[in-house]
């Protein structure tokens, strides 16, 4: 799972108030490098909530400091906001980095309204809700 | 009567020639390939009538001539280089040349294309063609590539293309010394010239794509119409061994009883106008046949299945992450979630997509299943087995698939954008009115692909034209189907329509019980090799 698909998924679990963001519990993750394309990435800035980034990035980073597990990922500084920025190549680089090429390969998505836990494995989130939940 | 050609030497003319199958989808992928380029026939190119010995053909024709203003064609592409060298890379898997392109890489894009032509002479009949040849320099565009050619061309070859009709070499040679005025410099060289003429005889063919039978009382009938003109892209057949793209995807480690068949997947990847950095979505991406495509052709890929195992495929070397790996693309997000709660799972506020490929399940081999039970009464599962509990599923009807796939679409995608789908189709089908619809997409085309007797398949091609509004929602879903249930039901009904069909038909109770055999020695096989295994 990559952070871009992280910022589209959310819990509607029957009775949940707000399920978005997921709260992003990693125990393995994978940094894949993939080519840089600068128009793609421009593209997508209007299609994502940036904060929601940030707030993810942040939850895979604590998790990599935590369990010392860098391997040799080493993740961008990001503004604060990217509202008023000047898109420069060097921007566009760093968000393509943490949005394509950092992948939650294994651990949970939580709501952080109700604790609603959804599995990540294989790098594959599973977003199922029971019948009693719909 | 003859029809005379109004094919201009003032002008750029180009001559395409189809393969003989998917008639339906040719013109369609056609116009969307060049679309990829923002050519438009009838805007940036005109399609010029083919010439005819015969004032009316009803048979199909796999020729096309487009005719372009010469200073458009000039600005627009790369003429020079184009055919000149031998091309062994066709960058099949385009992206968009940011720099002028050659006609050839442009066409070559197209599955169902052999090949394309610079049309220097064309005619009802083999005199005409060769007159009309010989005026190739008095017009501007042919004055021009008549010195070009004289400029570049080292070596040349001239192959006689008959569609079916046998000349022996007299013959040849001297259909190929009719047009020795030409005075090309350099020699005749068989392999590899720098440069390959074709000299095409068209006959008519019959709905097989058989060429009609030519002899009539030992007089060789006259041919319907006479090309002469130089191979764009220097290959003579695009379709040939050369082309790595089908052949390979074949040969892709992970298959399904559901997968697409790889020809059939490029064509609607080609529909679907997916370009480098497409966000390109398969709500029901099963195998990943379809976006593996779309991978291909340069798109950021994310799919959706609610079946885990497909997703997962069957072991690691062989699922849908590993046939990207084997093809060295980055590897798609997939996620497991149901297309029936698209807006659910997903947070929606902006549109995102920019392509939504898919074949969706219409339970002739995959049931199409969604979220829920099919129990009268819901029992809430216990905390402590929420986290292994498998969620049940209930059949999806096919009216809803096809409901939620067009609203989902409708939403998700960029305006502009367009969705590409199958849908199976027996002969009763009305294209007007059993369709699915949605106020914010307009068809942009319907293709019909025979499969047997009764039954064939449709790709439908929409366009996202209107911006779409979440409180309309009930509305827009209630609309989905013109004629009702009705329509729904033509497509939802096929599995048992289909069997119904097959046990009317001859052997049908032999055939049934074979299958039932076979079945049964390939479990037993199967338990035998888990045997081992343990």
């Amino acid at each position: 799972m990559r952070l871009l698909t992280h910022n589209y998924l959310q819990s509607t679990v029957k009775g949940t108030e707000k399920g978005y963001p997921l709260k992003i519990e990693a125990t393995t993750i994978e940094y894949e490098e993939s080519p840089f394309d600068a128009e793609f990435v421009r593209s997508l800035i209007p299609k994502i909530d940036y904060s929601t980034v940030l707030i993810g990035i942040q939850q895979i980073s604590d998790k990599l400091e935590e369990s010392n597990n860098i391997q040799g990922i080493t993740i961008p500084d990001l503004p604060e906001s990217i509202e008023n920025e000047d898109l420069q190549e060097d921007l566009l680089k760093k968000l393509h980095t943490v949005l394509f090429d950092i992948h939650v390969v294994e651990g949970d998505l939580v709501c952080p309204d109700t604790g609603r836990r959804f599995n990540i494995k294989k790098g594959i989130p599973n977003m199922i809700l029971h019948a009693d939940e719909i | 009567m003859e029809h005379h050609s109004e094919i201009s030497h003032n002008r750029y003319n180009v001559l395409i020639e189809f393969a003989h199958i998917h008639l339906e989808f040719q013109r369609p992928e056609l116009e969307s390939v060049l679309s990829l380029h923002d050519i438009a026939i009838g805007r940036d190119c005109i399609e010029v009538p083919l010439p005819s010995s015969i004032p009316t053909v009803e048979n199909y024709r796999p020729f096309l001539i487009l005719s372009f203003d010469y200073h458009y064609a000039k600005e627009k592409f790369n003429l020079d280089d184009d055919g000149y060298v031998i091309q062994s890379d066709m960058s099949r898997f385009s992206k968009i040349d940011r720099t002028k392109p050659t006609i050839a890489s442009v066409l070559s894009r197209c599955t169902l294309i052999r090949s394309a032509i610079e049309l220097w002479g064309a005619g009802p009949s083999f005199d005409s063609c060769v007159e009309h040849a010989r005026q190739l320099s008095s017009g501007c565009a042919g004055r021009i590539t008549l010195e070009n050619c004289m400029k570049l061309s080292s070596s040349w070859k001239i192959t006689i293309h008959t569609l079916g009709t046998k000349f022996n070499r007299e013959e040849q040679n001297d259909m190929r010394m009719k047009f020795a005025f030409f005075n090309l410099p350099g020699k005749v060289q068989m392999v590899n010239p720098t440069n390959e003429f074709l000299l095409i005889r068209e006959v008519e063919l019959d709905p097989k794509g058989t060429p009609l039978s030519q002899e009539r009382d030992n007089f060789l009938s006259p041919p319907l119409a006479v090309y002469y003109g130089r191979v764009l892209g220097g290959i003579r057949d695009w379709r040939g061994n050369g082309r790595l793209d089908q052949f390979s995807l074949k040969k892709r480690s992970y298959l399904g009883p559901t997968s697409m068949d790889a020809e059939l997947s490029l064509i609607m990847t080609n529909l679907g106008l997916v370009r480098n950095g497409s966000f390109c979505f398969d709500p029901f991406v099963g195998t990943g046949s379809i976006l593996l495509t779309c991978g291909l052709r340069g798109g950021y890929c994310v799919g959706t299945d609610i079946d885990i195992r497909v997703l997962r495929g069957r072991s690691d070397e062989e699922n849908v992450l590993s046939n990207f790996k084997q093809f060295r693309l980055n590897r798609p997000d997939l996620i497991r979630s149901d297309n029936a709660l698209y807006h659910r799972h997903y947070r929606m506020n902006k549109p995102i997509y920019d392509v939504i490929v898919t074949d969706p399940p219409y339970g002739i081999r995959a049931g199409a299943r969604k979220s829920g039970t099919k129990e009268e009464k819901i029992r809430a599962i216990p905390e402590d087995r929420r986290h292994d509990h498998i969620a049940q599923t209930k059949v999806y009807p096919v009216s809803d698939v096809m409901g939620d796939l067009l609203d989902v679409s409708a939403r998700t995608l960029v305006m502009g954008g367009r969705l590409v789908y199958i849908i199976p189709s027996m002969r009763d089908f009305d294209v007007e009115k059993d369709l699915p619809n949605h106020e914010c997409l307009e068809i942009a085309h319907v293709c019909y692909q025979p499969l047997q007797t009764e039954l064939g398949r449709r790709v439908v091609v929409m366009k996202k034209v209107k911006e779409y509004d979440p409180s309309l929602r009930e509305s827009y879903l209630s609309s989905v189907w013109i004629n009702g249930p009705e329509s729904a039901e033509k497509c939802a009904n096929i599995r048992e329509r289909l069997l119904e069909a097959a046990k009317l038909k001859p052997g049908y109770e032999e055939k049934a019980a074979y299958r039932k055999k076979r079945r049964q020695i390939t479990r037993e096989e199967k338990k035998k090799q888990r045997a081992k295994h343990v």
